[in-house]
C-alpha cells in the first residue's frame, strides 16, 4: 500500500521525471544515461580513422569526399543508472515524532526511488544508523519493486546517535558501481562531520545530491519561557537553559548560518542541495523544487 | 474620593508578593529536542544565576492590575460631595470584657473603630453610640473623626447582658431616622447578610468559659438559724474542666471545693455550716475567657421568720398556715388592707382578692378576681386534671401531680408576661413571674386550708411556694441593669461597687445605674443595707456560640441631601473582566 501522499496524479507526474546526472557512468545494460564508452546511441561522440572490420554504415562520406580519407562516426553508449538513496535514521530524525520527520524523509526517498524505477534503472536504499552492520536494501529495478522499497523503509525507526562519515564509509565499502547518490538528512551535526561524509561520496566519483530535512519545531522551537531542561534526542544529554525570546532569535540565526554553510559547501563541491521542511507539500517539493536545483531532467 | 473600608487598603502591601513566583526559578521542564548543537553556547550564557532573569510578562502586569482593582473595590471607594455621616455603635455588653490575648474584646473593637475613623477625611461627621443598657448616643452630635476617637478612649463595657431586642431592626431604624451613609457596629456577635448601609465588625474568637450562674444564701427551713449556700457552676467550654470553687465572706475564704464540670453541663453544689456574714461571694478559680462571671455575690437572708400578710374575705382557711413553722402570719380583710397597707411584711397573699396595682412586695394571688393587675381569669373548672408542669422548678419539686386534684379551679393567662408553671387541659392554673426583683405567683385554685399530711401533694406545693418566696427575700439580689427601688429611702447614701456615691431622693425613686455587678450599699448613719447585683444573662457567658445578628431589610443609603457615588461595583466589574482576560491569556501553550 502506497503512503498517503502518493496519489494517482502524483505518481503520473513522477512517471514523467528522470534523474539528471552530471557524470557518465558505466552501466550494466542499455539505458538512457550517457556512458563514457562509445556505443550505438544516436548521440554523436567523435570520429575515428577507419580500420578494416568497422561497420561501413558509420563511415562519414562527407569527410571522405572532402579529404579522401575514411573516418567512421562514433556514438555515445547509453546505459542504465545506479541510484543510491542514503537516509539518515539517527535519533534526531524522529523529532518531533518519527511520523512527522523520518516518515516525511522516507516519502521523499520513495518518490525519488519511484522516478528511478519507472525509468527501469537500479535503486538501492541505505539507512545510516547506529550499529556495526550497515543496513541496505538490494538493488531494485522495475516499477513493481516500489513496494519492496516501502517495506524496507517502513521496517526501520530512527534512533541513537549517528556519525555520518563512519556510517557512510561502512556502506561505501560495499558499493561497486558508481552512480547517483542522494543523501537525506537533517544535517544537525558539526560541519566537519557532514563535510567528511560528503567528501567520502565525492571520492567514489558519485554524482551527489543532498536533501536537508527539517521539522518546523526545529526551525522555530515553541518552548515556553523560563527554565527548561532540554534533552538531546540522540545522546540523551541534558542541558539547563533559561529560554526567552532573545534566545529563540539567536537560535534561529545560528541554524540559518549552519544551513548556509552546508549549502555553500555543497555548491563548492558540485553537490545539489535542497531544504525540505516537513510541514510542506511533498508534491510541490518533488515536482517543483527539486527540478529547479537540477536533480531531474 | 474616600474609602469606607480603609483597612482593606493595607492589602496593597501584599502586592509585591506577586513578584515571587516570577522571580523564583521554577523546577525546569524537561523537553526532548532533536539536537542541542546550537543551544550549548546559549545555555552557558543564561545559567549561573541563582535567580532567573526577572521575566515579567505582560500577564504579570495584568494580574497586578486585577489585584489592585480588587483591593480598591474592598476598600469601598466613594465619591462624596458632602461630608460623610457615619455612625459608630460599640457593643459594651458584658461579653465584650472577654480577653483575646492581652486585650479585651472591647479594646479590640475600639482599636478597629479608631482605625476606621483614621481612614476618614477630616470633613466626615461621626455619631458615637453605645448598645447597652439602651442604644444611646454619646457626646455631641456630628463629631469630627478625631473627637470621636478621643471620646471612645474613656469608654468601658458594662456588666450588662444584651438587650432582648432585634439589633438588626434597631440599627436599620437608626440609619433610616438619622440618614447615615454607613453604620458600623463593633460587636462580638457574628453577623448574617452583611452589606448595605450597616456594617458589622466582629471581634473575638470563640472561647471556652465557665461561669457561676447561680448563688443563693438561704435557710434550709423557715425556722432554721443555719444558712446554706447554693451555687451553680455552668460550663460553656468544649472540654471537661476542673475548677476550685470558693465561698468567701468578710474578705476570707469560708469554704472551698474542687469540682469537675462536663462539657456544656452545670454542676450545683452547696455549703453548710459556715460563719454568718452580711454578704458573701462565690468565686471559681479558672483561666477562662471572661473573668466577670467567675464571681457572684449574695447577701444573707433575713434572720427572722417569714412575715406574711394575708388579705382575704375568708380568713379561716388561711389560719391553717400558722401550723407551718417559721411563719409569722397576719390576716386582714381587703378593706382593712387598704387602710393599714403592707408595711412590716415581706410577702402578701391575696386570697380571693387583688390590689389595683402590682404590689412592690412578693405576692401570691389565689383565685384573683377578674379585675387584677397580673392575669386574665378564665372560666371555672371542676376537679381539673393537671396535664403539665415545669420541671425542674422550685414550685413543682417533689409534688405528685397525679394526685394533685384541687376541687375547683379557673384557668389563668398572663396579661403581659409570666410563665405557666402548672397547666390543665383548659389552660394554666399557676403562673409565676419575676419583675423588678419581686416574685409574683397567681394560682387558679385554692391551696388553703393547709392540711399537712392529709393532702400531701397540695401541702408540698404550698411549702414549695413559701420556700420560693423565702428564697426571693434578698437571696438572689438584683440583676445588673435592674433598677433599685429607693422610693422609701430618701436621704440615704447609695455606694456602688465602683465607690461612686448617690443620694436617694424623693424625685429619683428608682436607681437605674446598676451597670456593674457587686454589692451596692445603702447607708443611713450606722445602719447599712447591702444589695447584691449580679450579671444574670447566661448568654453573655457563652463565648463559644454567640447569637448571630440578622441584618435583614437594611435600608439603602439615605439620599436626603447626601450625594455618594460608590465606585466599588465598577472596580469589581473591571476585576471580573480582567480575570476573564487573564484566563484567555494564560491558557496553556501547545508543547512540542
Amino acid at each position: 500500500m502506497l503512503p498517503a501522499p502518493f496519489s494517482a496524479d502524483f505518481i503520473n507526474r513522477l512517471e514523467a521525471l528522470r534523474l539528471k546526472t552530471r557524470k557518465e557512468f558505466l552501466g550494466s545494460r542499455p539505458g538512457s544515461y550517457s556512458s563514457p564508452r562509445r556505443g550505438t546511441s544516436l548521440e554523436f561522440a567523435d570520429y575515428r580513422r577507419y580500420s578494416p572490420g568497422d561497420d561501413i554504415r558509420y563511415l562519414d562520406w562527407g569527410i571522405f569526399a572532402r579529404s579522401d580519407r575514411l573516418y567512421v562516426k562514433l556514438f555515445r553508449e547509453e546505459v542504465d543508472l545506479f541510484a543510491y538513496l542514503f537516509i539518515d535514521a539517527s535519533g534526531s530524525m524522529g523529532f518531533p515524532s518519527p511520523a512527522a520527520k523520518f516518515s516525511r524523509a522516507c516519502h521523499v526517498a520513495l518518490a525519488l526511488a519511484y522516478v528511478v524505477l519507472a525509468n527501469h534503472d537500479h535503486v538501492k536504499l541505505h539507512l545510516l544508523r547506529q550499529g556495526a552492520a550497515p543496513v541496505a536494501s538490494p538493488f531494485y529495478r522495475g516499477r513493481h519493486r516500489i513496494m519492496d522499497c516501502i517495506d524496507f523503509v517502513s521496517s526501520s525507526t530512527p534512533s541513537g546517535p549517528v556519525e555520518m562519515a563512519p556510517a557512510l564509509a561502512e556502506h561505501l565499502k560495499r558499493l561497486r558501481r558508481p552512480g547517483k547518490a542522494i543523501l537525506l538528512s537533517d544535517f544537525l551535526m558539526p560541519p566537519a562531520s557532514y563535510q567528511q561524509g560528503l567528501n567520502l561520496l565525492r571520492a567514489l566519483n558519485l554524482d551527489i545530491s543532498v536533501i536537508q530535512v527539517l521539522a518546523r519545531p526545529e526551525l522555530s522551537p515553541p518552548f515556553p519561557r523560563g527554565g527548561l531542561a532540554l534533552v538531546d534526542s540522540e545522546s540523551r544529554a541534558e542541558l539547563q537553559i533559561q529560554w526567552s525570546g532573545e534566545l529563540q532569535r539567536e537560535y534561529r540565526e545560528r541554524l540559518e548560518r549552519h544551513n548556509r554553510e552546508l549549502k555553500s559547501f555543497c555548491h563548492q563541491s558540485g553537490i545539489h542541495y535542497s531544504l525540505f521542511v516537513t510541514d510542506g507539500e511533498l508534491g510541490e517539493f518533488v515536482l517543483e523544487t527539486l527540478p529547479t536545483i537540477g536533480l531531474f531532467k | 474620593m474616600e474609602f469606607l473600608n480603609p483597612t482593606a487598603l493595607f492589602g496593597i502591601f501584599l502586592l509585591p508578593l506577586l513578584l515571587v513566583p516570577y522571580l523564583v526559578r521554577r523546577v525546569p521542564r524537561r523537553l526532548v529536542f532533536s539536537s542541542l548543537l546550537f543551544l550549548r553556547e546559549l545555555a552557558a550564557r543564561s545559567l549561573g544565576r541563582p535567580w532567573g532573569k526577572p521575566h515579567l510578562p505582560p500577564i504579570f502586569f495584568l494580574q497586578l492590575l486585577l489585584l489592585l482593582l480588587l483591593i480598591l473595590a474592598l476598600g469601598e471607594p466613594v465619591l462624596s460631595v458632602r461630608p460623610l455621616r457615619i455612625a459608630v455603635v460599640l457593643d459594651n455588653s458584658a461579653s465584650m470584657q472577654a480577653l483575646e490575648g492581652e486585650k479585651s474584646r472591647f479594646e479590640l473593637a475600639r482599636e478597629r473603630a479608631r482605625d476606621l475613623l483614621r481612614g476618614l477625611s477630616a470633613n466626615a461627621r461621626v455619631d458615637l453610640y453605645l448598645m447597652v443598657p439602651a442604644l444611646a448616643q454619646l457626646g455631641e452630635k456630628e463629631l469630627a473623626p478625631g473627637a470621636a476617637a478621643a471620646l471612645m478612649g474613656a469608654l468601658a463595657p458594662y456588666d450588662l447582658g444584651d438587650r432582648m431586642v432585634d439589633y438588626g431592626e434597631e440599627l436599620s431604624r437608626l440609619v433610616k431616622e438619622k440618614g447615615y451613609e454607613r453604620l458600623f457596629f463593633f460587636t462580638d456577635h457574628p453577623g448574617r447578610a452583611s452589606g448595605g448601609a450597616i456594617r458589622l465588625v466582629t471581634v473575638g474568637r470563640p472561647r471556652d468559659n465557665l461561669a457561676v450562674t447561680s448563688f443563693r444564701i438561704a435557710r434550709p427551713s423557715f425556722a432554721s438559724t443555719q444558712q446554706e449556700a447554693r451555687i451553680e457552676v455552668t460550663s460553656f467550654s468544649s472540654k471537661e474542666e476542673k475548677i476550685k470553687l470558693s465561698l468567701k465572706g468578710g474578705g476570707k475564704v469560708l469554704a472551698s471545693r474542687a469540682l469537675t464540670v462536663g462539657t456544656r453541663k452545670s454542676v450545683a453544689t452547696s455549703f453548710q455550716d459556715f460563719p454568718a456574714y452580711p454578704a458573701y461571694e462565690a468565686e471559681i478559680e479558672v483561666d477562662d475567657g471572661l473573668a466577670l462571671d467567675n464571681r457572684r455575690f449574695a447577701v444573707a437572708p433575713p434572720s427572722g421568720a417569714l412575715e406574711i400578710l394575708a388579705i382575704s374575705p375568708r380568713p379561716q382557711a388561711l389560719y391553717s398556715l400558722r401550723s407551718v413553722p417559721g411563719l409569722s402570719l397576719q390576716v386582714v380583710s381587703p378593706e382593712a388592707y387598704e387602710r393599714i397597707g403592707s408595711e412590716g411584711h415581706s410577702v402578701e397573699i391575696f386570697h380571693f382578692s387583688a390590689p389595683s396595682l402590682l404590689p412592690r412586695k412578693h405576692a401570691l394571688f389565689v383565685l384573683p378576681p377578674i379585675e387584677n393587675p397580673l392575669v386574665a381569669v378564665g372560666g371555672p373548672i371542676s376537679r381539673p386534671m393537671i396535664s403539665g408542669w415545669r420541671e425542674p422548678h422550685p414550685l413543682t419539686r417533689y409534688v405528685n401531680f397525679a394526685l394533685f386534684r384541687p376541687p375547683y379551679a379557673r384557668s389563668l393567662k398572663p396579661l403581659s408576661f409570666g410563665e405557666s408553671v402548672v397547666e390543665s387541659p383548659e389552660g394554666a392554673v399557676a403562673v409565676g413571674l419575676e419583675r423588678q426583683g419581686f416574685r409574683y405567683l397567681a394560682l387558679g385554685f385554692d391551696p388553703f386550708p393547709y392540711l399537712g399530711r392529709e393532702n400531701l401533694p397540695m401541702s408540698i406545693f404550698t411549702l414549695n411556694l413559701l420556700e420560693w418566696f423565702n428564697e426571693a427575700l434578698r437571696g438572689p439580689g438584683a440583676a445588673t441593669g435592674e433598677p433599685l427601688d429607693l422610693s422609701a429611702r430618701a436621704g440615704e447614701i447609695l455606694i456602688s461597687p465602683k465607690g461612686e456615691k448617690f443620694t436617694a431622693g424623693e424625685s429619683a425613686a428608682l436607681f437605674s445605674r446598676t451597670f456593674f455587678q457587686g454589692f451596692y450599699e445603702l447607708a443611713r448613719g450606722q445602719h447599712k443595707e447591702i444589695v447584691a447585683v449580679n450579671l444574670q444573662d447566661a448568654k453573655e457567658s457563652d463565648l463559644g456560640d454567640p447569637a448571630p445578628i440578622e441584618l435583614k431589610g437594611e435600608p439603602a443609603v439615605s439620599g436626603s441631601g447626601f450625594s455618594l457615588f460608590a465606585f466599588w461595583p465598577y472596580f469589581l466589574l473591571a476585576s471580573i473582566l480582567l480575570l476573564f482576560l487573564e484566563w484567555f491569556w494564560s491558557r496553556p501553550v501547545a508543547q512540542p
